[in-house]
């Protein structure tokens, strides 16, 4: 934008030249890999095309089945139910641990490596892991204690199955968050806190009027992350559930990959890919617009 | 002179680039100046056998070098390099869906005069004939190995508690009450794995349902609603003989649970064998066709073929291919696969059995055979996770629910192909 100010015309500066040869190869890739593949996808979107082989153009119909097909009304239903739970529930929990984190306590930087774990393993290999847990383990923990909700496995009813992906689904997000969080504590300067503890601020109050606007541009930023993260949900669908049972769990990322790579779908999964696109670059544009209003700057 | 350079450093960019986005063609000749065939099969299970052939193909070939692939989730790499356009010259594939999308995409070649051909039991080609969407002129696969679905159980067990083979379905449930009384759980399912669920589908459909049902469908002539009834009204009584909440288990627990002792019998198809006694080597395990219909007379065995060779349409060297494929057909190397994997020969001739197949060998034998009716299902459709739903379903009018269902989903699933398929009897009249 800076450039623009300059007067038309003037040759370019050996400082601009140096940013135009950083910027111009990063464009190109970023061309290449996002924007080609996105006017690709709306183009096969327009065809039956099903990945291989002879096709036809079939106009806007992919577009038009997109909002009367069941399934991906469906899966639009449960990811937005999941990308809610888990946003709130993740942004919730890690908040906390990283207000517990930043006290002095003992063997704090310990503790914060172990709580990052989840973050470094895969999500498959999680995924798999949890899924003998809630198969095998917490149903014989049900059999042996008598509670009678634990008996049966969580991943075979269509009530509890996206209870047990979001709780996976969490366990792996919170460290991310947390992480974040704690950096962000660690930008409030400890004037602030003394001078409201000699205006007699403490406990709620503290937090609420001093700790949290002060941290308000982290929230955003884990607030939009989380969000994106859990709408893309693919990788604990894909070990846990497979989108079962009764695809009660399929996921608009999951639906995409199944139908149009393993189904013969993929004209039109590559249409729903276009439309999840524009409606996760609406949302994020959404919550950082709302959310940076409220951002308070020292 | 700044002008010029800086168009060459862009220009530079983006030729690299380019050159990175359409790497990956390449010519099929390797150093030696042999011909290397690539063969990409969709049977992981199947990998030692494969690689076994492979290199005793390269000991003996001094002209061709085969390259065997075996990856895990074939199917979607597959398609993920046609995608791609990087093709391999012969692809080992099943004869279900995909076989019938890649013909009516026009990706394989017609291989109608190769040799081989005559020693294929009729059968297994004419299963493949069902499988166009329109009729079409011409051989397009080369049927190698069928597999055969129905029931598998604990042949120890059955001698021990002297029970009988059914076949009715009566006789059946019956005997599911007689394993029950003993204290032994008589079946096991897997129906975590969706894909399971069909299993007992097919095996019982078989016998139920015409096996041109999707053409007389797509046709204009037939309603699934008032074939699968039955159909699914019987698998649903299965699970009456299950173990609590099969859908929290998956095939390879299924498989795991059977290979243990823990159900008698298990509804599945001959290729969980491995599987099977890869967990127990020593169990003795036979099969019997499913009993679905009350007149022993009418079964049949649920039989398709599981692995079959096709040539892709742009392959350069047909005739080597076609020396893969003699080499694969040889006696000896049917043979050596079919000890490994308990399959069923397409070829004909004399060939030894898995003693797993005792059971079924009349029926193999005698051609009493019918195709897997989920080879005509489109797999995005998800019929299995349909049923899945429809078993989970307890409300009572579940079973209206699902068949309504099926009918609406089907049209919305195969809108083209059935313009297709009343276009072409259009233009027959």
């Amino acid at each position: 934008m800076e450039k623009s100010k300059k007067k038309a015309r003037e040759p370019w500066s050996q400082n601009d030249k140096i940013f135009l040869g950083i910027l111009i190869p990063v464009l190109l890739l970023f061309f290449c890999f996002n924007t080609l593949p996105l006017i690709k996808g709306f183009y096969y979107g327009l065809t039956n095309f099903r990945g291989y082989g002879s096709y036809d153009f079939v106009g806007l119909r992919n577009f038009i089945d997109l909002f009367s097909d069941v399934r991906v009304g469906k899966s639009y239903l449960f990811t937005f139910k999941y990308a809610i739970v888990m946003t709130i529930l993740v942004n919730l929990i890690s908040l906390i641990l990283a207000l517990g984190l930043n006290r002095n306590i003992k063997g704090k930087n310990a503790l914060r490596g172990i709580y990052f774990v989840p973050n470094i393993l895969g999500g498959l290999v999680v995924g798999y892991i949890f899924s003998f847990v809630f198969t095998y383990i917490l149903p014989a923990v049900g059999d042996m204690t008598g509670i009678g909700f634990l008996q049966n496995s969580m991943l075979a009813s269509t009530k509890t199955a996206w209870i047990a992906i979001v709780i996976v689904g969490a366990w792996q997000g919170i460290a991310m968050n947390t992480i974040i969080y704690i950096s962000g504590l660690q930008t409030v300067p400890e004037e602030v806190y003394e001078a409201c503890m000699l205006d007699g601020a403490s406990g709620w109050k503290k937090f609420s009027k001093i700790t949290f606007p002060l941290i308000m541009p982290f929230f955003t930023i884990n607030l939009v992350l989380c969000m994106k993260n859990a709408l893309m949900v693919f990788d604990q669908i894909m070990s846990l559930t497979k989108g079962g049972p009764s695809q009660s769990t399929e996921s608009i990322s999951y639906l995409i990959y199944k139908n149009g790579m393993d189904g013969g779908q993929f004209g039109f999964q590559s249409a729903n890919a276009f439309v999840f696109f524009i409606v996760i670059v609406v949302i994020s544009f959404l919550q950082m617009k709302f959310l940076g209003g409220k951002e308070e700057q020292l | 002179m700044t002008k010029k350079r800086r168009c060459t450093a862009i220009f530079l960019v983006v030729a690299t680039t380019m050159s990175l986005l359409f790497s990956g063609c390449s010519n099929k000749k390797n150093k030696d100046g042999k011909v290397v065939i690539e063969l990409v099969q969709y049977k992981p299970e199947a990998v030692d056998v494969f690689e076994a052939l492979e290199e005793k193909f390269n000991a003996t070939h001094d002209d061709i070098e085969l390259v065997i692939d075996s990856p895990n989730d074939a199917m979607t790499i597959l398609k993920t390099r046609f995608i791609r356009e990087d093709n391999p010259d012969i692809i080992g594939i099943g004869g279900d869906i995909n076989y019938s999308n890649f013909l009516d995409a026009e990706m394989l070649m017609d291989v109608s005069d190769f040799d081989g051909l005559s020693d294929i039991k009729e059968n297994y080609l004419s299963t493949n004939k069902d499988l166009e969407y329109v009729p079409m002129d011409g051989v397009y696969a080369v049927p190698y190995m069928a597999n055969a679905a129905g029931i598998l159980y604990n042949r120890d067990m059955f001698e021990e508690h002297n029970w009988s083979i059914p076949t009715t379905w009566d006789e059946f449930l019956q005997l599911c009450e007689d394993i029950e009384a003993e204290g032994i759980q008589p079946l096991y399912f897997g129906f975590k794995d969706t894909w399971t669920c069909l299993a007992p589908w097919n095996a019982i459909a078989v016998n139920l349902c015409p096996s041109d049902i999707a053409y007389q469908v797509n046709s204009g002539n037939a309603k699934f609603s008032d074939v699968y009834e039955e159909v699914a009204v019987k698998e649903r009584v299965l699970l009456d003989y299950a173990q609590p909440n099969p859908v929290a288990y998956g095939y390879n627990d299924a498989c795991t649970a059977f290979a243990r002792g823990e159900s008698a019998m298990y509804v599945i198809g001959s290729y969980a064998i491995s599987q099977i006694k890869s967990v127990n080597p020593d169990m003795n395990i036979d099969s019997f066709v499913f009993p679905a219909s009350n007149n022993a007379d009418e079964n049949i065995l649920n039989s398709g073929n599981d692995l079959m060779f096709c040539i892709m349409e742009d392959c350069e060297y047909k005739e080597e291919a076609y020396e893969v494929l003699r080499f694969l057909l040889e006696d000896e190397n049917v043979q050596f696969y079919l000890d490994d994997q308990s399959a069923v020969p397409c070829k004909k001739g004399d060939f030894t059995l898995a003693s797993e197949l005792d059971g079924m060998n009349d029926y193999i034998v005698n051609g009493i055979v019918a195709d897997y009716q989920d080879h005509h299902y489109p797999s995005e459709m998800s019929v299995d996770a349909m049923i899945q739903t429809y078993l989970l379903d307890n409300s009572s009018n579940a079973l209206d629910t699902f068949l309504a269902r099926f009918d609406k989903e089907w049209e919305r699933y195969n809108r083209d192909i059935i313009a297709k398929v009343q276009e072409y009897q259009e233009k027959e009249e």
